[in-house]
């Protein structure tokens, strides 16, 4: 009967809260760049149509940290069965800290990637009313400067989830 | 197990005594609940905007209901998680209320619900603030609706992830009645 079952009991707790906040908080931050960016970038659109298909890179980044929730919370998930392997509490705290180290980082990176990607998106709108494709080898690029340097602030976003995400998977496992 | 009882820490002496239905009901609760809320909260977002837009630019409105309709979507996931939820409630012979598995299958069932509720409210707010942000510009430039829509269909994937993730570890609820039966066999 409960011989099967080996490990604490309330240890699945922690660790099926812990799923659930990686893929909670990683989602509230891919939902909070996702909206601020796209506020951004149809605002922008009004006036420079042509660049809206450019500037859905902070969206798609945004939408990245969602998966990386979902990655997070199925391996937690699948790695909680007591009766295979048993489960203490320490691994119930395990699970529930790298679901949150997953769940945080992400929010924050959402955050970090919505707001520059709104303002980012809108650098296009302060140049001069030439469009991109100017003839204007002069113009061209400090736009380019200026467009590169704000995406690499959402890249830098990305990667402290990436980095955290495995160390704390990986004390989990 | 009763060497296990009390022995771990103090938040295990206090959830042991809650029933894992208790634990269940509400996960089944948050999951419809708090996905309405977000369906909601998002369709209001979008439809102020969309109505306030289309009193100058009267050709949005049948377009832009595919906002609408994103929001919709997020309210029926949470309806479909909460009905494969309480389908895996099971009644178990009260003396194993308190059993370590049924405990485990209650948390199941709760997380469960937090994940799919939570996921859902996000991305209803999401898809109803690109929604709103998608009228405003369809009414300035019709060629816009199309590429602000792109935008909106990432926000709804998060209610999809919401759901999976729900699905996935709705799995892990099994209750001992079944596992005691298969045992014997």
């Amino acid at each position: 009967m409960a011989s099967t079952f080996s490990g604490d009991e309330t240890a699945p707790f922690f660790g099926f809260l812990g799923a659930a906040a990686a893929l909670v908080f990683s989602c509230m931050g891919a939902a909070y760049g996702t909206a601020k960016s796209g506020v951004g970038v149809a605002s922008m659109g009004v006036m420079r149509p042509e660049l809206v298909m450019k500037s859905i890179v902070p969206v798609v980044m945004a939408g990245v940290l969602g998966i990386y929730g979902l990655i997070i919370a199925v391996i937690i998930s699948t790695g909680i069965n007591p009766k295979a392997k048993s489960y203490y509490l320490f691994d119930g705290y395990a699970h529930l800290s790298s679901g949150l180290a997953c769940g945080l980082a992400g929010l924050s990176a959402g955050m970090a990637i919505g707001i520059v990607g709104d303002a980012g998106v809108r650098l296009w709108l302060s140049m001069d009313s030439l469009s991109v494709s100017s003839s204007l080898p002069g113009l061209v690029n400090p736009e380019q400067n200026r467009v590169q340097s704000s995406e690499t602030w959402v890249i830098a976003g990305r990667l402290h989830l990436v980095v955290s995400t495995p160390i704390l998977a990986a004390s989990a496992v | 197990m009763a060497a296990t009882l009390g022995d771990s820490s103090s938040w295990s002496t206090a959830l042991v005594k809650i029933s894992p239905y208790t634990f269940s009901a509400v996960g089944i609760a948050i999951a419809i609940g708090v996905s309405v809320l977000g369906a909601a909260w998002g369709i209001y977002i979008t439809g102020s905007s969309l109505i306030g837009a289309a009193i100058k630019a009267p050709r949005i409105t049948s377009k832009n209901l595919i906002s609408v309709i994103f929001c919709e979507a997020v309210a029926i996931y949470g309806v479909i998680v909460a009905i494969i939820l309480q389908t895996k409630l099971e009644s178990v012979p009260s003396s194993q209320i308190y059993e370590p598995e049924s405990l485990r299958a209650g948390y199941a069932i709760f997380a469960s619900g937090i994940i799919v509720g939570f996921a859902n409210l996000v991305c209803g707010l999401c898809v109803g603030i690109i929604g709103s942000s998608c009228a405003l510009s369809d009414a300035q430039n019709s060629s816009l609706f199309v590429k602000i829509l792109v935008i909106e269909i990432f926000g709804s994937a998060l209610g999809l992830f919401g759901v999976i993730v729900g699905i996935i570890m709705s799995a892990q609820a099994t209750w001992p009645a079944k596992s005691i039966l298969l045992d014997r066999i």
